[in-house]
């Protein structure tokens, strides 16, 4: 079975990590409920700046391949192996939400991109509710 | 400076293929303005199902770099320049937002998650919507 997109945070396993990161988004979304337009907006701008998941694991992955190849090519031909591991673990990445990294990065209260939306779509719907109060 | 990662995909993407990409995104949410909730529900889950444009870019670096690596190997040495160059690029990708099959995908129509959230944000106000109507409906 293929892991649905949305379904970042799907298994058990994930399932502290997950649910500390949802406080934490909760916890931001209600901070910003009553704030002024110019917070809110300096609040989207942190988010779409904010690092998600699958950034952090394309500038990872690719750097341990590359690091696999230089060694495989000065320290001895078994290094590719590292190279081909870090590979297997992208192509699970990209189909099964599967990562070595993922538990220790969501630990570390990386997000995904899916629930940083919820948080950017709470502040939308301040934005909304501010431009009803002016009008 | 790095480009905001919500934007860096649309940042390097022409013009003409992100108004395309929002133009049917926009027309996904007219077709569903006076759908039923249980219907709005069935795009929803089928939203999350689709498959953003990170996803699609690490699998096709995945099979790529596999294949390189299994080449280089196997045939000739040389083959080891495949991983290395996709390396590159989606090490590119995550810093600067571009790699070679960036708009090639683009075209095809695949969205970011930001663009898919978008058209998730519209559809769940819609849903709110027709479940009033049903409501005013039932008295």
């Amino acid at each position: 079975m293929i892991a649905r997109s949305a379904d970042r945070i799907g298994t058990s396993r994930y399932r502290n990590a997950a649910a500390r990161i949802q406080d934490q988004t909760d916890e931001n979304i209600q901070h910003y409920r009553h704030a002024d337009r110019r917070a809110v907006e300096r609040r989207l701008a942190v988010l779409d700046r904010e690092w998600d998941i699958d950034r952090v694991v394309e500038a990872e992955a690719p750097a341990t391949i590359l690091l696999g190849l230089g060694l495989g090519a000065l320290a001895g031909r078994k290094w590719v192996f590292l190279s081909a591991f870090a590979s297997v673990m992208v192509l699970l990445h990209g189909t099964q939400r599967i990562y070595p990294l993922r538990p220790a990065l969501r630990r570390m209260g990386i997000r995904t991109q899916a629930e940083i939306a919820l948080e950017r779509d709470a502040l939308l719907d301040r934005l909304d509710e501010l431009d009803h109060q002016n009008a | 400076m790095l480009p905001a990662t919500a934007r860096r995909v649309q940042t390097h993407t022409c013009d003409k293929v992100n108004d395309h990409i929002q133009s049917r995104t926009e027309e996904n949410v007219e077709r569903y303005r006076e759908a039923t909730p249980t219907q709005i529900r069935r795009r929803l889950r089928q939203l999350d199902r689709e498959w953003d444009v990170e996803r699609a870019l690490q699998t096709n670096f995945a099979a790529v770099s596999l294949a390189g690596l299994a080449l280089g190997r196997l045939v000739d040495r040389k083959w080891y320049l495949l991983p290395a160059v996709a390396s590159g690029f989606m090490l590119q990708h995550a810093l600067q937002g571009w790699c070679p099959p960036l708009p090639v995908m683009r075209r095809i129509g695949v969205r970011t998650m930001s663009e898919i959230a978008e058209e998730r944000r519209q559809l769940e106000r819609l849903l709110a919507e027709a479940q009033q109507r049903r409501m005013e409906e039932a008295g």
